[in-house]
């Protein structure tokens, strides 16, 4: 009696239809899937945004046993990628070139009573990189400090007693993977329903359906409850590369991440409807959905951090419904946030849902 | 003819587009159980006629009674117990025939023997092929078969066999005539007067709009012939046609 009433009804057999027709098409998966494995896979190896050593050259003018001991002493830290083997000339070139933050000159007469230069390095520093540079600053000077108190035989200094800990360094990784479950949510809903609708439509699929006691209802249930379906499974193949093979720290409820997904994906979805009642053919859906989408995955926070756009910019990026997304996803996945700490996202997609929502039923056209 | 049994009644049904008048004040009743035709050249009015009675299109004005439902009133009601086929048609991309098939099936809260009914239209050999696979006279036939899931008391076809070769048109027309014997109503369109001559128990001839002739067909020649017709050539006993059927065989030939 049940299984006949799976097999007889319309709307449920309309979906397990739409269901197959969406996983036998390997173009979609390849998009919805493998593409955001690639992107999370290739920032993954890489690893951008984690702290480099500090590259540091070194030119000895003096020669000499003071200067020789101050080199042994910063070789000996460890800190430093050094380099002290090349000219001045080739030195000087390597820190324009970048390949240097810093470049310490050791002058004549260095650590010579008399000397004007008894006490003085001279330090040129790469302004483009000022971490770095500061650091590397910042440990040369507590160098040469040490010298002058061992020189003074003053024994009783300040002292820290550092202590390591094993923090939540947040990698660029751990920031890009929220943004790019968000960003391909968003590609999957506004391509996938706009091309396969105004496809079935185009080649009069559409219109023998309707030669048949179809309710329309029945017809775009299935098609939103296979896009919703492939949104939570996108996040979960996503979060579930990031943290297996890429070691991100999940922190927070992969529950929440996933009502997320599937508000997200409301949202997109019918703005793929949207697209597909406004534009008529795929040859004009194809430009409008990637005038919507190309703007929103470089505004909305998905590969770096709103806070380094201009002013007036970031003013517009903060409503993009991209940005809430991938903003919730973030302080859920990162921040270990909860869904309701997350009230003003969960509210903007909301609202972004119910004015998409009306636009596609508005548009909506069967012919 | 007694009123109670027609299954298709249209009176003074008039339809136009900006100036064209496409259906121009046509009344016809079709009876159950028969094979009606409507000929006449391109945009005559068939397919809008046809498109109207499949509540497909409304009317703007008239009546088109199907079973005793208005069908603009209740659309969906009358889709129910009719088949329609389009002239183009076309189904689900990466579902095999017998999954379209099941699917259509469904729509009318029907669960059918999908592969039963390919076997009727000879395409039980390729019930798991895509229907993008098909040759056009298979596509065709399957077509038909789609119009079928819900065992419909009337067959709607729009030019059956456009298209398609002597082969395949002979078997369209074993078709019908087998809708026929099992009771069915089939209203079809077509360009071709053999074939109307063939299959049609009675034809309305339209053009611009309006039904300009409407009898039997042998009654229809009978009265040009008294109006003192001749044909310039007199009529062989076989003609092109029965040649090329007699040397190439009546088989189908889809691969």
């Amino acid at each position: 009696m049940f299984s006949r009433l799976l097999r007889t009804n319309p709307t449920i057999s309309l979906t397990k239809a739409s269901m197959r027709i969406w996983f036998r098409d390997r173009q979609a998966i390849f998009w919805t899937f493998f593409l955001p494995l690639v992107l999370i896979s290739v920032f993954g190896l890489l690893d951008f945004g984690s702290f480099r050593t500090v590259d540091l050259g070194i030119v000895d003018r003096a020669d000499n046993d003071a200067s020789q001991k101050l080199i042994d002493e910063v070789r000996a830290l460890g800190t430093f990628d050094i380099s002290d083997d090349l000219s001045e000339e080739k030195e000087r070139e390597a820190l324009l070139d970048g390949d240097r933050n810093l470049l310490l000159i050791i002058e004549p007469g260095f650590g010579e009573a008399q000397s004007p230069a008894q006490r003085r390095v001279t330090v040129i520093y790469n302004e483009g990189e000022p971490q770095e540079s500061a650091a590397g600053q910042t440990i040369i000077q507590h160098l040469l400090d040490e010298i002058t108190f061992a020189e003074g035989n003053i024994s009783e200094r300040y002292t820290i007693d550092a202590s390591p800990v094993d923090s939540r360094n947040l990698r660029f990784i751990d920031f890009l993977m929220p943004g790019v479950v968000a960003m391909s949510i968003m590609q999957m809903g506004l391509f996938s329903v706009a091309f396969s609708f105004l496809q079935l439509k185009s080649r009069g699929v559409l219109r023998r359906l309707q030669a048949t006691p179809i309710l329309p209802a029945s017809f775009i249930f299935a098609q939103v409850f296979t896009r919703l379906t492939v949104s939570i499974l996108q996040t979960l193949v996503l979060v579930g590369l990031a943290v297996l093979a890429f070691d991100v720290h999940l922190e927070g409820n992969l529950g929440f991440m996933l009502l997320l997904a599937l508000l997200g994906g409301g949202v997109f979805v019918s703005m793929g409807f949207a697209v597909s009642g406004w534009a008529h053919t795929e040859d004009v859906a194809a430009p409008v959905a990637n005038a919507i989408a190309l703007p929103m995955m470089f505004l909305s926070g998905v590969f770096f951090p709103r806070d380094a756009m201009p002013e007036p910019l970031r003013a517009v990026a903060d409503f993009l419904p991209l940005s809430y997304l991938a903003d919730a996803l973030r302080n859920v996945a990162v921040d270990g946030a909860s869904l309701w700490s997350q009230w003003e996202n969960v509210l903007g997609l909301t609202v972004w849902l119910a004015v998409t929502f009306f636009i596609a039923v508005r548009l909506f056209r069967w012919e | 003819m007694d009123h109670e049994t027609h299954i298709v009644e249209v009176d003074d049904l008039r339809k136009s587009y900006g100036d064209l008048k496409a259906v121009d004040g046509i009344s016809f009743s079709v009876s159950a159980g028969e094979v009606f035709g409507i000929l006449g050249p391109n945009g005559a009015g068939k397919t809008t006629t046809v498109e109207i009675l499949e509540g497909m299109r409304a009317q703007d004005s008239g009546s088109a009674i199907v079973n005793g439902i208005d069908v603009q009133e209740d659309p969906r009601a009358v889709k129910k117990i009719i088949g329609i086929q389009l002239q183009s048609s076309a189904f689900f991309d990466r579902l095999s025939l017998t999954e379209i098939l099941d699917v259509m099936a469904s729509l009318y809260h029907r669960e059918i023997d999908a592969r039963e009914l390919l076997r009727e239209v000879e395409l039980d050999d390729r019930a798991d092929a895509l229907f993008k696979d098909l040759s056009g006279g298979q596509q065709q036939r399957f077509s038909v078969a789609s119009t079928l899931v819900n065992d419909p008391i009337l067959l709607f076809l729009d030019e059956p066999t456009t298209g398609l070769d002597p082969q395949a048109r002979r078997h369209m027309w074993a078709l019908v005539q087998r809708f026929k014997s099992e009771g069915r109503t089939v209203l079809l369109t077509t360009h071709y007067m053999e074939e109307a001559e063939e299959l049609c128990d009675r034809v309305a001839i339209m053009d611009h709009g309006k039904i300009v002739a409407m009898d039997r067909p042998a009654a229809l020649v009978d009265s040009l012939l008294n109006k003192g017709f001749k044909k310039k050539r007199t009529e062989k006993l076989a003609n092109l046609e029965d040649v090329f059927l007699d040397i190439t065989g009546r088989e189908l030939r889809d691969e």
